[in-house]
């Protein structure tokens, strides 16, 4: 609670930094803001490209699926990444001038999202023409989106905050993050739909159960079934899924503000 | 209500901690069990600076200064005690630290007002006197990363003094930038003095020490060793540190027949004194001890300024000035009237030699050093005696 009135109160600082990441990130490259629409619409194309040979004709994705999934999963990477280098990359910045810390970490969620809804505005008439071609249609529960993006941002936010105090103390953080994230993106339904764990949990129900527990497992599940009109099935699992990363999110503040005081001894 | 006060204050690195961390070390350290070791940076302080006072901490390299301004800042944590600083806090401490190389001057200027805390109406409002300031009115639209360093730190300094702070911690930015920028930045601090706010300065520029501060506290291995007006503080500190802790050339050698036992620095009053004036008297006053009877012995002096270069130098012999011989304890005065240098730190050598230069009895290279305040309408090193004539044509 504190946290959001030092947040609230520091917002014009956020803004300013937030606008500093963005602008920073894409001068100097000519295609500029574009790269942000353009890089996950490549990986969509180029896993829908390798998923349809490897895969064969037999196998039933829906390509509205997939380019939901990789926005989605391109939004936390981007606050990952970049909540890496939140403070060893302005050392400078956190030694020297005091202002909250939790601002660094904050204001590069802010950045990435300010991204993805840039990505969105590209990534919804995408969704729309591809239902369209399949004889589907957007469905008019894609105006609750805001809600589910709001839910991300702040599951992003706590993996910052986590990742940007972590790499302080230990720069491993960096690669093993590295690591974890590409594990992480096949144990989320980034590039296939949920359904493809129900072969495996055939044979083991728990791992089903488990597989829900993943947070991006249910914010994906909720953007695609928000777009496409699917119903969304919320099962114990699935609430688990939604509700832990709420209920830690006390725990991982207060570590945050108990790691960040010794900050600029480790920078 | 004071404005700065500290209880115990201190702030203990771990040698090991220091550098990159890596897990590795982490475990290693857990596993073995190795003793880390402990580095008080700053220890056991305690003060209180009552508001609108301007301080200064001097102390040699390595002494704390700057972690104790960070500790006042916030930006360090104190690993026990505690100090608090009341009303609004900015510190000139890290000139441009939020700059993104990638923006232009302008958009710095606006991110690193925000970091600052000064709100964006106001930095709207003054950002033509902030450019002029700065001097950089046909740059501000290039990225910062093509700026000279000068430049970039002009740029950022013209942003922080637009801060409107209640304490302004100052560490050593005055030593930025050309002459005319750092006499803008002295004016501008000066402002800051006579507007009543407190201003903890840390400096090596000892005279602007002197000439700002209504008291100076000494820091050494991380202890507050003496708080006191300024000349006082800064003249036990020139005579203790400074020449122990190497950071002048001082060289000590000679056989020793002849020792200089004592080195007083007198001002006209007879009082002695680490600080002088321009034009009015410096006397020194030699205790020597012969060990056995020197025939024809030589005093000599000389006089360096405080980086190294050399302005005068004299003996007894030059000025035929003959000792018959000493022996035993005696005391030799050297007077030196009126004093002409100007404004700066000074370094005095002395040395006894034998009337032919064969034996250097005792030399003292450096050993001395004191300031000198002049009249500040003239500049240079020395003073020098002038008078003008016009003849106007016919």
């Amino acid at each position: 609670m504190q946290s959001l009135v030092i947040a609230w109160r520091h917002r014009e600082l956020l803004w300013n930094l937030a606008s500093r990441d963005l602008k920073g990130r894409y001068k100097d490259s000519v295609l500029g803001l574009l790269w942000t629409v353009l890089a996950p619409l490549f990986m969509a194309a180029i896993y829908i490209f390798f998923l349809r040979l490897l895969g064969g004709r037999g196998l039933q994705i829906s390509l509205a699926d997939i380019v939901i999934g990789v926005f989605a999963w391109q939004f936390t990477v981007q606050c990952v990444t970049s909540g890496l280098t939140a403070f060893t990359g302005n050392a400078n910045l956190v030694k020297k001038v005091f202002f909250p810390r939790l601002l660094l970490p904050t204001s590069v969620v802010i950045s990435a999202l300010v991204n993805f809804l840039l990505m969105l505005v590209v990534q919804l008439p995408i969704v729309a023409l591809l239902l369209w071609h399949s004889g589907g249609a957007m469905s008019i529960w894609t105006l609750a989106l805001p809600v589910v993006i709001l839910y991300h941002t702040i599951f992003n936010l706590l993996l910052a905050l986590l990742v940007s105090a972590a790499n302080v103390y230990f720069r491993d953080t960096q690669h093993l993050v590295g690591l974890g994230l590409s594990a992480w993106f096949f144990l989320s339904p980034v590039m296939y739909p949920l359904s493809f764990v129900h072969d495996l949990a055939q044979r083991w129900p728990w791992v089903e159960q488990v597989y829900q527990l993943n947070p991006l497992t249910v914010i994906i599940t909720a953007y695609r079934a928000l777009q496409t009109g699917v119903p969304l099935v919320l099962t114990p699992a699935a609430l688990v899924g939604w509700l832990w990363p709420l209920a830690v999110a006390a725990l991982v503040l207060w570590a945050f503000d108990r790691a960040q005081r010794n900050f600029s001894d480790y920078l | 209500m004071s404005a700065i006060e500290a209880h115990n204050l201190g702030k203990c690195y771990r040698k090991a901690g220091v550098g990159a961390p890596t897990l590795r070390d982490a475990l290693k350290r857990a596993f073995l069990r190795r003793p880390m070791e402990d580095f008080w940076a700053v220890r056991g302080l305690n003060f209180v600076i009552e508001p609108g006072r301007t301080i200064g901490v001097i102390g040699p390299n390595g002494s704390g200064k700057s972690s104790l301004l960070g500790l006042v800042a916030g930006t360090i944590t104190p690993t026990e005690g505690t100090v608090r600083a009341n009303g609004r806090i900015s510190s000139l401490l890290e000139l441009g630290a939020g700059f993104h190389p990638n923006l232009s001057g302008r958009e710095n200027v606006f991110l690193n007002a925000a970091i600052l805390g000064i709100a964006r109406e106001d930095v709207r409002k003054r950002f033509d006197a902030i450019v002029e300031f700065a001097g950089m009115r046909d740059f501000i639209d290039m990225p910062v990363k093509h700026y000279s360093s000068g430049m970039y730190v002009r740029l950022a300094f013209a942003v922080a003094v637009e801060m409107n702070p209640d304490v302004l911690l100052v560490d050593e930015v005055l030593s930025v930038g050309d002459a005319v920028f750092q006499t803008k930045c002295l004016n501008r601090i000066m402002d800051f003095k006579r507007r009543g706010k407190t201003i903890l300065l840390v400096s090596h520029a000892l005279e602007t020490v002197e000439q700002f501060c209504d008291e100076v506290m000494l820091i050494n291995q991380g202890q507050l060793v003496q708080r006191g007006p300024p000349g006082e503080v800064i003249f036990s500190y020139l005579r203790t540190y400074l020449a122990r802790v190497g950071q002048l050339t001082v060289e000590e050698y000679g056989t020793r027949e002849v020792e200089i036992r004592q080195v007083r620095l007198l001002d006209g009053a007879g009082q002695e004194a680490a600080k002088f004036t321009t034009g009015e008297p410096l006397h020194v006053e030699v205790t020597y001890h012969a060990h056995r009877r020197i025939e024809n012995p030589v005093f000599g002096f000389g006089l360096k300024t405080g980086n190294g270069t050399y302005l005068f130098g004299s003996n007894t012999q030059i000025l035929n000035y003959r000792i018959a011989a000493i022996e035993g304890t005696g005391v030799m005065r050297l007077t030196i009237n009126p004093l002409t240098l100007m404004a700066g730190r000074f370094l005095l050598s002395l040395s006894i030699h034998s009337w032919d230069h064969s034996v250097q009895y005792h030399r003292q290279e450096d050993l001395y050093p004191f300031l000198v305040k002049d009249d500040p309408a003239h500049h240079g090193v020395v003073q020098l005696a002038t008078q003008w004539e016009l003849k106007p044509g016919p």
